[in-house]
């Protein structure tokens, strides 16, 4: 209640107070939900058929000023599947900073990321219900042009609350070709460090309460070649299987990046290695499903698909330890991945009038190799081997525009899923999918767009066929209707239509959908981070509010 | 009690306030260089801003469709589009050779970590603002086919 009417009073204050040299952005988020039983998926057995998931942020800046605070609500619960720990309403964050040419100071809490996020990155992503915000305070220090310092304090958030462990952090980034005065190429070096201070409730195995990692960067470009490098260490530090500490080891990444571009055509390849490289803030949260103190980041290096068919096999970095039985050992991962982009110019035979747009993508993952010594939870890996295939896809995109009304997206994917190894648990399935789209144009803003799907694989659940119709009756109102079908499932039961329909309506910041339907179980994936999601029927409606 | 909390500060919020400028907000170049967004729009045109990211699709066909016209655009209203990627580190390397391979003529700038997409309150993409100085005058979000011409009508209504 008191917190209520200090809220209160300070909108008061900003209304009194706001001037014209000042800004208030104001954002409103609400995903609701109401579950219902379904003939053929079953009954809903949870309490509360209603959820909702609600966020008020509000920004204020006056000067070199801003204050923000944001509010959060799970009311009367959170949607299927977030972390329990969001089961309130209440101030979630807040943050006072100060921002000039040369210094920008922060406190409350704040996002932040050091490097491509392999030993720390804090953010916010509303659907997949992660926030690890960290709580405590940021410099950023400018001295010139060319070089940025920062260093950080803070405890991670966790639910409504911080975790336990104290997290230090401190990054520099210089442009080493402007100081050098080099014109023709560009170089940049960047240093990270990020401490974890969480005491050890345990004499065994050797690792301390502060667990370190560093990271160091170089980018290099001149002209229209490009290349990064990016080497990982961190300390030693707990290996927790099976919910308990069975060991003490060390961690590293390493991250290669190369590529070209010039007019009609890109190409890049990167390579990876990781081992032991999961980092959260607090030792016992390793490998919780909620993704709930999770310090680093290391997304899966693959094509992020945006088709239904093609988001059903879709890999998750492996970056843990994990020692299942004899056989399933893991503790990292290896590979890489080329894209090519490329587009056929206008006028030409394969081009046609409007010219044809091209991109591929290769990806291959596999474990690493090396001696396992699967009763001792101990190995010793190998630099450069591959070890099990963990996945592989191959997808083809054309984009063809055939007249100034009608064009077309055709897409190609092949995938090798080793399930046993990513999922835990069994078999492996081989797919290919096929997705053809076309969109046509019927003037004053009213267009027409639809998708045929379809998936082959002899494993698994078999083949799926899918649809989507799309009509747009201007910029602003929208209504759609998808499906797809697992007509091969070799269980007729669950030969089930995941069917479902709805309408957008969008004006300028604001947005409302509504949709009804029966969502797959599996894995949602943003970003390369999964949640997982039950099979669910129901009415959702999602409203965002700018102002 | 808590239902009215949020209520309470949206409504007095709806009242009291309408967002008027871009957040002072740092961003990278594809070289790395930090760039504050404020001094890369120009008080003297119109400028579109456009949130995108490499793997969405309707996104791409927002941009693929405005870079058949942007010569056009460019010539009658003297306006510039800043494309700005929230691609994250997962999917950050495939922007520059999607941006060469599709001949794109926009200026592109990274927001690595969401920064300036949180601070706009952006949920979906695309989302894409019209400014006039660094005053947001026009948002849309989302993409349809045609949206580009209604983009295109705004910047002549407000050019100088």
């Amino acid at each position: 209640m008191k917190k209520i009417i200090v809220l209160q009073l300070l909108f008061f204050t900003i209304a009194i107070i706001a001037q014209e040299n000042d800004n208030i952005v104001v954002g409103f988020e609400s995903n609701s939900q109401y579950y219902i039983d379904d003939k053929k998926t079953g009954d809903f057995t949870e309490p509360n058929r209603f959820r909702s998931n609600n966020y008020l942020k509000v920004d204020y800046s006056i000067s070199k000023f801003s204050f923000g605070i944001q509010v959060e609500g799970y009311e009367p619960m959170s949607l299927l599947n977030y972390s329990p720990d969001f089961n309130t309403t209440n101030i979630a964050l807040y943050y006072a900073k100060y921002a000039s040419k040369k210094i920008e100071a922060t406190a409350g809490y704040f996002y932040e990321q050091y490097g491509s996020g392999l030993i720390l990155r804090s953010w916010e992503d509303r659907q997949l219900g992660i926030n690890n915000a960290l709580r405590g305070g940021r410099i950023k220090f400018f001295p010139t042009e060319n070089i940025t310092l920062s260093a950080l304090y803070g405890n991670q958030r966790s639910g409504f609350d911080v975790s336990d462990a104290n997290i230090y952090g401190f990054n520099s980034e210089v442009n080493i070709s402007s100081i050098l005065k080099a014109n023709s190429w560009n170089l940049d070096l960047g240093l990270s460090y990020v401490g974890r201070k969480e005491e050890k409730n345990t004499t065994d195995f050797n690792f301390n309460d502060l667990t370190n990692a560093f990271s160091s960067r170089l980018d290099f470009s001149k002209n229209n070649f490009y290349s990064s490098a990016e080497f990982v260490s961190k300390s030693d530090d707990a290996v927790i299987i099976f919910n308990e500490i069975r060991n003490a080891k060390p961690g590293s990444a390493f991250l290669f990046d190369v590529g070209y571009g010039k007019k009609g055509f890109g190409i890049n390849a990167n390579f990876r290695r990781i081992e032991n490289m999961t980092f959260y803030s607090q030792r016992s949260a390793t490998g919780n499903i909620y993704n709930e103190n999770i310090i680093n980041y290391i997304p899966a290096l693959t094509k992020q698909h945006d088709y239904l068919l093609t988001n059903i096999y879709v890999y998750q970095a492996q970056p843990q330890i994990s020692f299942q039985d004899f056989e399933l050992l893991k503790i990292g991962e290896i590979g890489g991945q080329v894209d090519l982009f490329y587009t056929l110019k206008k006028k030409t035979s394969l081009g046609g009038k409007y010219g044809t747009k091209i991109a591929l993508n290769m990806s291959y993952w596999a474990g690493l190799s090396g001696e396992y010594d699967y009763l001792n939870f101990e190995y010793d890996s190998d630099l450069l081997s591959f070890g099990e295939k963990y996945f592989s896809d191959i997808s083809l995109e054309i984009r063809k525009k055939w007249s100034s009304e009608w064009s077309s997206v055709f897409y190609y994917v092949n995938q090798y899923y080793n399930k046993r190894y990513v999922e835990e648990t069994f078999g492996n399935v081989k797919t290919d999918i096929f997705v053809s789209e076309s969109t046509y144009k019927l003037g004053a803003g009213k267009s027409l767009r639809f998708e045929a799907q379809h998936l082959w694989s002899k494993d698994d659940k078999k083949n799926w066929a899918g649809g989507t119709l799309e009509f747009n009756l201007n910029s602003r109102f929208a209504v759609y209707v998808n499906d797809i079908y697992n007509y091969g499932n070799d269980n007729k039961t669950k030969r089930i239509h995941y069917y479902n329909f709805g309408s957008s309506y969008t004006k300028g910041a604001k947005r409302f959908a509504l949709n009804y339907g029966r969502q797959r179980g599996g894995l949602i994936c943003i970003g390369g981070v999964c949640r997982f999601v039950p099979e669910s029927t129901g009415l959702t409606a999602n409203i965002v509010l700018s102002f | 009690m808590k239902q009215s909390l949020f209520l309470c500060c949206l409504i007095f919020s709806t009242v009291a306030f309408s967002q008027k400028k871009i957040p002072n907000s740092t961003l990278r170049t594809l070289d790395g260089k930090f760039v504050n967004i404020q001094d890369e729009i120009s008080n003297d045109k119109i400028t579109v801003l456009s949130f995108w990211a490499t793997w969405c699709v309707p996104c791409i066909n927002e941009l693929d469709a405005i870079s058949e016209v942007y010569d056009d655009w460019q010539e009658s209203t003297n306006m510039e589009l800043i494309a700005i990627s929230t691609d994250d580190s997962r999917t950050q390397k495939r922007i520059r050779p999607m941006i060469s391979g599709k001949s794109w003529p926009y200026k592109i700038l990274l927001d690595k970590n969401q920064e300036l997409k949180r601070a706009l309150n952006i949920s979906t993409i695309p989302q894409t603002f019209i400014l006039k100085g660094s005053k947001i005058i026009y948002i849309h979000s989302g993409y349809t086919p045609g949206v580009e011409d209604e983009l295109f009508e705004i910047i002549q209504k407000h050019k100088n």
